[in-house]
């Protein structure tokens, strides 16, 4: 399969507008701290610092649809939601309106679609999956994806990525020394295998 | 060691990368007294880490600390050059002590002898500025042996390399499938792959420990001083010796000169943002090839009105960043790319200029995870773009691939073209109230047939390797340069270059400039071994014309 790549860096450049310039501005020890403190407060089930329960838990239903739980975790077992309310609280601060309304939006379609229901979390998964598909190329599900995939794989101290459980879905380890083999190919070359 | 701003040092260096780092230790051990200023902070091996968001999203190491300064980009003077709204500064560089040798990928090709007299050999290039170099390979490589054995370079000689005085000090780093992929399958196509030559440490050496494989290399800091930097290698000889200060969060803004035409002093904003000045007999500018000449051009006065040393109007001018392809690919077993360095086998088939292409350019082709190696950034951008982008066949796309992806980068030749240049926006300026610095950067016709060239090989060497998915980056033009080449480029003419061949600017006699702005041409695409290269030849020449009183 050959193919010319436009789509994903259509996605990114999307959603790095958003953030491009509050990361620029940040000051480091101020966001190690606030690492920290996001992983800290995760821990302690304090609750939500830049979002209500009712958004935490639509954040967690759209999470879940981008990354769902399988036999593995799911985006918002992972702790993604901590993700969100940490960096909401900082350099994507300027993004939060734009995803709350983007839920509101979720939301009054949820019940306009399925009438008598609370919203986009109390629908089945597959009710949700539909609504989904339909807003597949607004800014807030580009951003929902951007900052999902950003929670679950990136290091714990920023909120997500609870126990490593992202890491241990791709098969990640993060250790500080590695000896080779490195992998299957190098292994084989090394066995003299690979001419 | 803290020198008196008011007491005349030896020598000012304006940056502490690649080659102020390699200046700094040079002149120091030789007797002299050296100030380094250096924009960014100082950092140490401490201070690296693992973490993609604050590395590769933040931008910790290339955006400046505390304050923005932005840069402006265009393709062509007719437009309007404009601050990118996302992604990466156009001249991507690190900031720090240290600079760019601390995040970069620490691939050390050496030029061949062909890339310092290609003009004489294959004749004019209409419309480009594509011309020999004042010296040539013989005269520089007593200084890439210097570089191999004094910087730590891993490598054994491969069968297109130029020719060697002395052997690598230490052995290739250890096969990664990537590496046993691009053999695989380069053999397989009659080509002639080899060990790569990394400036990373195989071995233990020179009181530093060898590689960890820990994965976090290409864009990060080695947290166990491995990896080459001056920051690991330079620096702390330099200070070693008591006779050098590293200043780091020292922004400088400008260079004063006399009456007689002479630098007296280099004027820069301290860590509070203070204006300070430092009293020098000679300044070193070793900035990089962007924000060189945009110093250069900062420091015009009534006697330098187009700006220091820029006579011949060419500060600036000549810019090339290499061109570069890349292809990603999936193979069924695991490769676990995560680990280890980037880069251990590259393809020099295609170095040469080969007539029968129909376009100017040579390069190489390298095997490495990209900076999808790590795992946030290959979940944000490493499956083809026809991959689903969430749900459950997204994740089980995410989960078998990870450890099962590599990419293969082409590098090639840029010519040099006035029209590709680095000029002081008219408009925008950084927080310290210094001019933004403006990059017009179009890749020559020739630059991208070169580097698809290169994907094209590329393709079929994954393909012969066994590769069950394909896919090709578009070649375009490039809007993110990581290398800053041919800015006050090096020569004999007043009139057609900045520097001499020492490195002396022709206008200023105790004003020196050296780093990838020296660059004449732009090599095949890994441009820091012979950027110290001439950082140490340079050093050996500025010492004799102190000792002699010719500064």
């Amino acid at each position: 399969m050959i193919s010319q790549k436009s789509n994903r860096r259509n996605f990114l450049s999307e959603t790095g507008k958003l953030a491009g310039g509050g990361w620029l501005a940040l000051n480091t020890p101020m966001l190690l701290a606030a690492g920290h403190a996001a992983e800290a407060h995760r821990a302690s089930e304090k609750g939500w610092a830049n979002m209500t329960a009712q958004e935490a838990a639509a954040f967690a239903a759209v999470a879940d649809q981008i990354i769902p739980p399988d036999d593995t975790p799911g985006a918002s077992d992972a702790g993604v939601v901590y993700f969100i309310d940490n960096v909401l609280g900082g350099f994507m601060t300027g993004a939060g309106g734009m995803l709350r309304q983007g839920l509101a939006d979720l939301d009054a379609a949820s019940i306009e679609a399925v009438p008598g229901s609370s919203g986009f979390a109390a629908l089945t998964f597959e009710q949700q999956t539909g609504l989904l598909q339909a807003i597949e190329t607004t800014s807030f599900f580009n951003t929902m994806i951007f900052l999902t995939h950003c929670g679950m794989f990136s290091m714990p101290s920023w909120g997500g990525n609870r126990d490593r459980v992202g890491w241990h879905m791709l098969g990640f380890d993060n250790r500080h020394a590695w000896q080779p083999p490195f992998g299957y190919y190098d292994a084989l070359a090394d066995a003299g295998e690979n001419s | 060691m803290v020198f008196d701003t008011r007491k005349e040092v030896d020598f000012v260096i304006i940056g502490s990368g690649a080659s102020g780092g390699i200046l700094a230790k040079e002149l120091s051990t030789a007797g002299f007294d050296v100030v380094v200023l250096e924009q960014g902070p100082y950092r140490t091996a401490a201070d690296f880490s693992h973490d993609e968001m604050k590395v590769m999203m933040q931008r910790e190491m290339t955006s400046h600390p505390g304050w923005s300064d932005p840069q402006t980009f265009r393709h062509a003077a007719s437009e309007k050059a404009t601050v990118k709204s996302s992604g990466p500064p156009p001249a991507l560089y690190a900031r720090g002590v240290g600079g760019s040798s601390v995040h970069f990928t620490a691939n050390y090709w050496r030029l061949h002898p062909v890339d310092f007299k290609e003009r004489s050999l294959l004749g004019e290039i209409s419309g480009t500025g594509f011309t020999d170099w004042p010296i040539n390979y013989e005269e520089l490589e007593p200084y890439y042996s210097k570089v191999d054995w004094e910087i730590g370079v891993s490598g054994a000689p491969g069968p297109f390399d130029p020719p060697r005085s002395r052997p690598y000090p230490v052995p290739p780093l250890p096969l990664k499938s990537s590496g046993a992929l691009l053999e695989k399958g380069a053999k397989k196509l009659g080509l002639h792959p080899q060990a790569a030559p990394m400036a990373i440490l195989s071995q233990p050496y020179n009181n530093r420990p060898s590689c960890m494989h820990c994965g976090f290399c290409m864009g990060f800091g080695c947290e166990a001083n491995a990896k080459s930097s001056t920051l690991a290698t330079m620096i702390p000889l330099a200070e070693a010796t008591g006779r050098c200060e590293i200043r780091p969060l020292s922004t400088v803004f400008r260079i004063e000169t006399n009456a007689a035409g002479r630098v007296t002093e280099v004027a820069y904003l301290d860590a509070q943002g203070a204006q300070q000045a430092q009293k020098a007999k000679a300044v070193i500018v070793a900035a990089n090839g962007g924000e060189t000449p945009r110093l250069l051009l900062m420091s015009e006065s009534s006697k330098f009105p187009n700006g220091l040393a820029n006579s011949s109007g060419l500060v600036g001018k000549y810019l090339m960043a290499n061109a570069h392809s890349r292809i990603n690919a999936f193979f069924d077993e695991q490769l676990n790319e995560y680990k280890s360095v980037q880069v251990t086998r590259i393809v020099h088939d295609f170095y040469d200029n080969d007539p029968a292409r129909g376009f100017y350019g040579g390069g190489g082709i390298d095997a490495r995870p990209f900076i999808q190696g790590s795992p946030m950034m290959f979940a944000l951008d490493g499956l083809p773009p026809d991959a689903p982008r969430w749900g459950k066949a997204h994740k089980d796309l995410l989960r078998h691939n990870y450890t099962r992806r590599l990419s293969l980068l082409g590098s090639c030749t840029s010519l040099a073209l006035e029209s590709n240049n680095i000029t002081l926006d008219p408009e925008l300026k950084d927080a310290a109230g210094r001019p933004a610095m403006r990059i017009t950067y179009s890749d020559h016709a020739d630059d991208l047939a070169m580097a698809g060239f290169l994907q094209d090989r590329s393709v079929e060497i994954m393909e012969a390797a066994g590769a069950n998915t394909i896919w090709r980056e578009p070649v375009s033009k490039t809007d993110v340069l990581a290398h800053l080449l041919g800015t006050c480029r090096m020569g004999n003419d007043p009139t057609t270059s900045v520097v001499d061949p020492f490195h002396r600017s022709h206008d200023v006699p105790n004003l020196f400039v050296c780093d990838g702005s020296s660059l004449v041409t732009s090599g095949r695409g890994q441009p820091t071994m012979t950027i110290q290269a001439l950082a140490f030849r340079a050093a050996e020449h500025i010492t004799k014309f102190a000792r002699g009183g010719e500064i």
